[in-house]
């Protein structure tokens, strides 16, 4: 255990280096950095924003109009009087995002209840999804002008009779059951919120799995380049021990530089993501989840972060099996990219399949994957397929031995010198 | 007393490629055994072997009277090695390093403190074991990486040219080392191909080429047997 702890030091000390620190603090400041500039942007494009327009109506409606684009946060700017050119001209000139020119007529049509066009000019002067907001606003102030002027035409002629239950005629009442559960609200808002909840899954994974992996691989590669791997393997130590040590080193750093990371992304989308994500958010949501059971509580947290860790125990195992047999160091970085992809299949998959209906030998090859099992933890706790969860874990947990057996097995074997040798070969020859 | 090392028909293949077509030595307690031999002749195949860092194709080695094969573990506790090409880390300061090392076979701290003093002595580093490897010259590290090789005080060390890259002081400096240490009761194994630093520092040699003994015995017995003035001739009539 002594001789243990003096290696993992050693290792941790060896992965921890100033540029580690740096780049996680330049991350962490540019971030930040990003995210408050980008929260102010959403500030300005969601607070009163300039719009020109050009009324050349001039009647009671076309007013109401302008009126709801007030009450939309909107500052009008009126052009009246101007010429379309003209008004077109100030608009670009003065900054606003749209000009909206009503037609002369418009009230009267819509009296007469002819349909009537009105016009809308958008200045891209970025092409950022936020700049175009205001057309959509727009757009939407229309189609409630729309509803209300089509209501009050059914009032006229159809006096007595609710416009609504005219337009719509049937209306059905949405219920989700999960298990023995029932509660009012749309299926597809449930499956909304909990492929919301679980996208943070896949990115922690991948994040862990590539710095871990990385660091992992480094870890063997700076052995070999530095001339320390031989005398370190005859060093009265199990090989376990060494591999065990290079994994949990990086493995600890992996997860703290990943934590960072993720830290420093969510000052990031912070910014723009709350404000976003809360006006887009439904209404009782988090209400409906609750009622169906749809929530995590400590165990479901303790079972989903066990899968985790298993996942990343694997990953570490094999890039340690990776590292070793690799040539250089740059080739075991390019072997990263199919334990990567070994992480986006099972990712994609819950996307986009339900594991339940594909051909059973997809299926398996699936669950094969040992990265699966934390993608399926959530569903299967909700489910409450428990036996399900406990194959997976035991699975990975299987995974795992198997891979540190085979890797010591690596270590002890001529392998793991002759590769270097070559590479030293190689170099001679160069030179 | 038994041997410290005994090899029988030692065989090693990379495969296709024969490095090793049978080698038998010895070596006794407290005596310097040396294997010579041009390049490629298989010292560092051998003397890996040894270190439990590769595996033999054939043959028995027996260390200490025990096998050497089924108890690596007991062998890495009794031998050290310094590998021909040997780096140390280099983001380690020179007295870490040597703490680090001690450490894995100190039973205890007070051990742990008497073999990297005694690193220290035999390194004669003085403070530049405060700065870091990476700024060591080759000398200094190599000298640093033997200090930390014998401060075990292992039953068998095992050393690979320990004196390559060395200028002729530091060599001179290093074969002092190397012969005081075995005073005090180290067995030492090692490789060269300077004929001259062999003859100074064994009490037994081996001629080793093409992965085979062509002679064993010391280096006055050795010259008598060929009737030549130095073991460079030596070897020069064992080829014939
Ligand atoms: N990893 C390897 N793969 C294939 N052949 C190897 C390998 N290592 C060594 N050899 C071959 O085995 C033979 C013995 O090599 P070895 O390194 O033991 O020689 P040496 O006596 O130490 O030489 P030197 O004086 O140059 O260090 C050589 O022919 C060498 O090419
Ligand atoms: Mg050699």
């Amino acid at each position: 255990m002594k001789k243990f702890t003096n290696l993992l030091r050693k290792e941790i000390k060896e992965l921890v280096t100033k540029q580690l620190i740096v780049s996680l603090v330049l991350f962490i400041v540019l971030f930040n950095f990003i995210g408050q500039v980008s929260k102010k942007e959403v500030q300005k494009a969601i607070g009163v924003q300039p719009i020109s327009a050009l009324d050349e109506d001039g009647s009671a409606a076309s007013k109401a109009l302008l009126k709801g684009l007030e009450s939309a946060r909107f500052k009008v700017l009126d052009q009246s009087g101007k010429t379309k050119d003209d008004a077109l001209e100030t608009a670009r000139a003065g900054g606003s995002k749209l000009l909206l020119v009503i037609p002369k007529g418009f009230g009267g049509s819509l009296a007469a209840l002819q349909p009537i066009e009105i016009e809308t000019y958008s200045f891209m002067r970025s092409f950022s999804l936020i700049g175009a907001r205001g057309q959509v606003v727009v757009g939407g102030v229309i189609s409630a002008l729309n509803e209300a002027l089509s209501d009050s035409f059914l009032k006229e002629k159809l006096p007595g009779l609710d416009p609504q239950s005219l337009k719509k005629p049937i209306k059905s009442r949405d219920f989700v059951v999960v298990r023995d559960r029932l509660a009012e609200g749309s299926a597809s808002m449930v499956a909304g919120m909990i492929s919301q909840q679980s996208l943070l899954i896949p990115i922690v994974l991948m994040m862990i799995v590539m710095y871990s992996s990385q660091m992992v691989i480094s870890a063997v590669a700076m052995e070999k380049q530095n001339k320390t791997l031989e005398t370190l393997l005859t060093v009265p130590i199990k090989r376990t021990s060494i591999i065990t040590a290079k994994m949990l080193a990086a493995g600890l750093v992996g997860l703290i530089s990943a934590g960072v990371y993720m830290f420093a992304f969510k000052g990031f989308y912070g910014g723009i993501g709350e404000e976003v994500a809360q006006a887009g958010a439904q209404a009782g949501g988090p209400a409906l989840m609750q009622k169906l059971g749809l929530t995590f509580d400590t165990t479901g947290y303790i079972v989903l972060g066990l899968s985790l860790f298993l996942a990343i125990l694997v990953a570490l195992a094999l890039a340690m099996i990776l590292g070793v047999l690799a040539e250089d160091f740059r080739s075991a970085q390019n072997m990263i990219m199919p334990l990567v992809f070994m992480v986006m299949i099972p990712y994609f998959v819950s996307l986009f399949a339900d594991l339940d209906t594909v051909a059973l030998p997809v299926k398996i090859f699936i669950l094969a994957i040992p990265f699966t099992h934390p993608f399926l933890v959530s569903q299967n706790l909700y489910l409450g397929n428990y036996g399900m969860i406990a194959a997976g874990l035991g699975y990975m947990a299987l995974v795992f031995a198997v891979l540190v057996v085979f890797a010591a097995r690596v270590f002890s074997t001529d392998k793991i010198l002759t590769m270097k040798l070559r590479l030293g070969k190689k170099k001679t020859a160069a030179a | 007393m038994p041997n410290v090392l005994t090899v029988r028909g030692l065989k090693k293949s990379y495969g296709q490629k024969t490095a090793l077509a049978g080698i038998d030595f010895e070596v006794r307690p407290g005596e310097v055994f040396a294997l010579i031999g041009p390049n490629g002749a298989g010292k560092t195949t051998t003397l890996r072997i040894i270190a439990t860092l590769l595996a033999a194709t054939e043959g028995e080695i027996r260390f200490l009277d025990r096998d050497h094969r089924k108890e690596p573990d007991f062998v890495r506790e009794k031998i050290s090695y310094l590998p021909e090409e040997a780096g140390a880390y280099r983001d380690m300061k020179g007295l870490d390093y040597l703490h680090f090392m001690a450490n894995f076979y100190a039973r205890s701290p007070e051990e742990e403190k008497e073999f990297v003093d005694r690193a220290v002595a035999v390194a004669g580093l003085g403070d530049r074991l405060g700065t870091k490897v990476g700024t060591y010259s080759k000398g200094m590290t190599r000298k640093l990486l033997l200090a930390r090789a014998l401060m075990t005080r292992p039953t068998l060390a095992i050393l690979d040219e320990p004196t390559s890259g060395l200028d002729v002081i530091n060599a001179l400096e290093v074969r002092e080392i190397v012969r005081r240490y075995v005073r005090e009761g180290t067995s030492v194994l090692l490789s060269s191909h300077n004929m001259l630093e062999i003859e100074f520092l064994s009490d037994r040699v081996a001629l080793i080429d093409k992965g085979r003994i062509l002679d064993s015995g010391t280096p006055a017995g050795l010259k008598e047997k060929h009737r030549a003035p130095n073991l460079e001739e030596v070897f020069r009539s064992s080829l014939r």
